[in-house]
């Protein structure tokens, strides 16, 4: 994986903001022969427009990982209902929403009103409607069960996405390229009704799932795990009882499990990301990133992709001052995030990445942002926040080479 | 004014959340509908404010204000009360909505180095960049939509300007004044208009912009007077300072842009006239709507101008990504001795509540370059009608326990 030798290098999470037709197209259910024409330009332009903004590690924004509305937040994980066999969707189980997951949520009972209003409306609160809206791949997740052995068939899709990528890349200048995959801790949060045991079926979920990881790494291209879900079930299942024991017991199989399904994949091939969730809330019952750390580090991975561009973990680039990053791994701390409109100036994410540089060394850290931009913000400020991005990369370059 | 003397003390730039109950009965005032001098009103205001100042203080707010609830919005999202309140108060302003006025309010007035002018909402330089997301409709809450804006256009002004609210304001430091003596609160502040911001109104009346200026100056006095005599620290808003800059299109040349903001600054200071600068405090921000504010001027900018007011604290806005660097221009530009920074440590930007260490480690910044004694922390600008009521709450408890961290940090 490339490291930032003599200048900061950057990079971003993953999704980017789909052009309207393509959200159309996903929308309509459009049949292969309208649908991939168009996909593959659409990637060829992302590519393109990420190199123009001066992204260095660039990927094809996810525009193979379906999203159905322009406000999409679950098209990062939805996209596996059609690669993986043993789930089946049922719209009793969708109507359910996300509360199906929440139910240990402090955060949730203390805000209340907050989470009720951004149901029902959303636009006063500043939190999106999504959660509420049918036909987005947000919705068609909570609809999804398990209820049959879980086997990986997207190989056709996989391969699509990364002929797709390499296409793109052809004369455009970048540094690398990467592309995202869901982790096992993920697909677990989906409810299970045919394994006899939550480790079963999460053991099953890595061994699944593996067969992607590999060919985007046999692809040539770095491979980025999503995985949100190793920091937000402590919010989720664990906080109303304050439960950090039983939540670092849980995280601790998840890392095992997904290095079960990095195996036999080089370490210095992977990144690893976590967020918090991307949803507009207050984030107060967030597990702070000192309470895991520890684990973090286990992943088989030479990189972690982490949220630090917001004001609930901005702090936490101070965590590195007593947790000693280990030698040769990277870091990539969110810089500019999706948790505001207001954009990011350039001099603050040069301050941002300073504090890191210093803390673990310049030539360990990339710059990246808090979670994907697509679907999270207006496309006209996604764009803004990438060019933003790089414009404090190069200033933070010229203070730390001089 | 208090100083921060041995520890970091607390405070906030003006609006909270509005119950419903008030914001049902404020409504009706907000937009013309009744006038607000009912016994009825008159109570459930007197009772949220008593609330309020309360609820301040279990938080954790050590200068406390009214929540600005003596200044009627019009729903539970409105960007514009502590602004629309004052036409209410002077005499001089023609009914809203007329053909003229409602002109006014959307014409493009181009600006020139010879006249520098300032825009309609919708060409401001922002605006027009990021077009696309302003008028997104499922865009996050850039809250331009119906419930945010005034649902009817502002008056205009077509003769003299007087004040007229004398018994609004007093109604208001008396519901301040008794629910601060409730809770044993030893100093408390309330927001009062400031006439560069007050002057963006409609004039059809003067003959100058000038002349618009300095009365409207001449009649804030009158509050501004009002408040200090009453033993409340005056909170001055004048957000168009900064906000000007991005109203003005195209871009003017800094210097022009100087001269047009150094005026309003003297009719600021001339109403100012005879008040003691230590009972005064001046906020400026860039203006809170969620869009993504490339064209803020920045700090550095007018920083001069900024301190050329007549008052013995600066609350700026400092909490949020476009201007959180800023605190940086202070190493560069020196506080005059004695005076106060009241920095926003958290913000209406954003619906995720600022991390108690966050807060503590902006305001450890601001101490360390101005001096601890002279740090107050504070918000970017007012949280009611800006994000849910839940959030704003959570924030200000968040700015408490981020003091008493910083406090920690710097009193060891």
């Amino acid at each position: 994986m490339k490291r930032s030798t003599e200048r900061i290098l950057t990079t971003h999470v993953g999704s980017l903001p789909r052009p309207d037709d393509l959200v159309a197209l996903y929308r309509d259910d459009a049949p292969d022969r309208t649908l991939l024409p168009r996909l593959r330009s659409a990637i060829a332009d992302v590519v393109r427009e990420q190199a123009r903004c001066g992204i260095d590690v660039v990927n094809d924004g996810e525009f193979g990982k379906a999203m159905r509305r322009a406000v999409d937040f679950g098209a990062w994980w939805s996209y596996v209902y059609d690669r993986l066999a043993g789930f089946t969707l049922s719209q009793e189980e969708a109507k359910k929403g996300r509360g199906a997951w929440t139910f240990g949520s402090k955060e949730r009972k203390e805000f209340a009103a907050f989470y009720a209003a951004e149901a029902s409306a959303g636009q006063g609160s500043g939190a999106q409607a999504t959660t509420t809206q049918t036909g987005t791949s947000t919705a068609r997740l909570y609809g999804l069960t398990c209820t049959g052995p879980v086997k990986y068939t997207g190989h056709a899709a996989i391969a699509r996405d990364i002929e797709n990528l390499k296409a793109a890349l052809g004369g455009v200048p970048v540094e690398e390229a990467f592309m995202t995959a869901v982790s096992p801790a993920t697909l677990q949060i989906l409810p299970n009704a045919h394994y006899k045991s939550r480790e079963d079926y999460t053991w099953a979920l890595a061994e699944a799932i593996r067969d992607e990881y590999k060919a985007i790494v046999d692809a040539g291209f770095v491979l980025q795990i999503d995985d949100p879900a190793l920091v937000d079930i402590y919010d989720w299942w664990f906080s109303a009882d304050d439960d950090l024991a039983g939540y670092r017991k849980w995280a601790q199989f998840q890392v095992e499990a997904v290095n079960h399904a990095l195996a036999d994949i080089p370490e210095d091939r992977v990144r690893f990301h976590i967020c918090w969730g991307s949803w507009h809330g207050p984030h107060k019952g967030d597990v702070p990133l000192k309470d895991m750390a520890d684990l973090l580090l286990k992943v088989k991975a030479q990189a972690y992709v982490i949220e630090a561009g917001n004001v609930r973990h901005e702090h936490e680039w101070k965590v590195w001052q007593t947790t000693r990053l280990p030698a040769g791994k990277l870091l990539i701390p969110g810089v500019v995030s999706h948790a505001t409109n207001v954009l990011e100036h350039p001099e603050l994410v040069a301050d941002r990445l300073i504090r890191f540089a210093r803390t673990v060394g310049r030539e360990n850290v990339i710059a990246g942002t808090d979670c994907g931009l697509g679907g999270r913000v207006h496309p006209q400020i996604a764009w803004a926040k990438l060019q933003a991005l790089s414009e404090g990369a190069k200033l933070a370059t010229k203070e730390l080479w001089g | 004014m208090k100083h921060s003397v041995d520890r970091i003390l607390t405070t906030h730039a003006g609006s909270l959340s509005r119950p419903a109950n008030l914001i049902a009965l404020s409504k009706a005032i907000a937009i013309g509908e009744a006038k607000g001098d009912d016994a009825g009103y008159a109570k459930v205001l007197a009772a949220s404010v008593a609330d309020v100042v309360k609820k301040q203080r279990e938080l954790g707010v050590d200068i406390p204000d009214d929540g600005e609830f003596g200044k009627p919005v019009g729903g539970s999202y409105d960007y514009g009360a502590w602004w629309n309140y004052a036409f209410a108060r002077m005499s001089g302003f023609s009914a809203a909505g007329s053909p003229a006025a409602a002109a006014h309010e959307t014409q493009h007035k181009k600006s020139s180095v010879a006249d520098v002018a300032l825009t309609s909402f919708a060409n401001r330089r922002d605006w027009q960049k990021f077009a696309e997301f302003y008028l997104d409709p499922e865009s996050s809450g850039s809250l331009m939509g119906s419930a945010a804006r005034r649902p009817v256009g502002r008056p205009a002004c077509t003769g003299p300007i007087k004040y007229t609210g004398h018994a609004a304001l007093k109604a208001d430091i008396d519901n301040l004044k008794k629910a601060m003596a409730a809770v044993g609160a030893d100093e408390g502040f309330m927001c009062s208009i400031g006439p560069g911001s007050f002057a963006r109104g409609i004039d059809l009346y003067y003959k100058t912009e000038e002349e618009f200026l300095f009365a409207s100056a001449d009649a804030m006095h009158e509050e501004y007077k009002a408040i200090v005599d009453a033993g409340i620290v005056l909170q001055i808003d004048d957000p168009s300072l900064p906000d000007n800059w991005d109203m003005i299109n195209p871009e003017p040349p800094l210097r022009e842009f100087k001269k047009f903001e150094q005026v309003r600054m003297e009719a600021l200071n001339h109403a100012l006239r005879g008040l003691p600068a230590d009972r005064i405090r001046f906020h400026i921000c860039w203006g809170s709507w969620h869009g993504p504010h490339t064209t803020d001027i920045p700090l550095k900018d007018i920083v001069d101008l900024v301190l050329s007011v007549n008052a013995g604290a600066y609350s700026v806005e400092a909490g949020n990504v476009r201007h959180e660097h800023e605190w940086r221009v202070w190493q560069d530009v020196k506080l005059p001795d004695g005076k106060l920074l009241i920095p926003g440590v958290v913000s209406h930007a954003t619906n995720i509540v600022e991390h108690p260490q966050v807060v503590a480690d902006r305001i450890v910044r601001y101490a360390k370059v101005v001096g601890r004694e002279n740090v107050i922390a504070g918000t970017d600008c007012g949280l009611g009608g800006r994000i849910h009521p839940q959030i704003a709450w959570a924030k200000l408890q968040a700015l408490a326990e981020g003091a008493k961290l910083a406090t920690k940090e710097l009193w060891g």
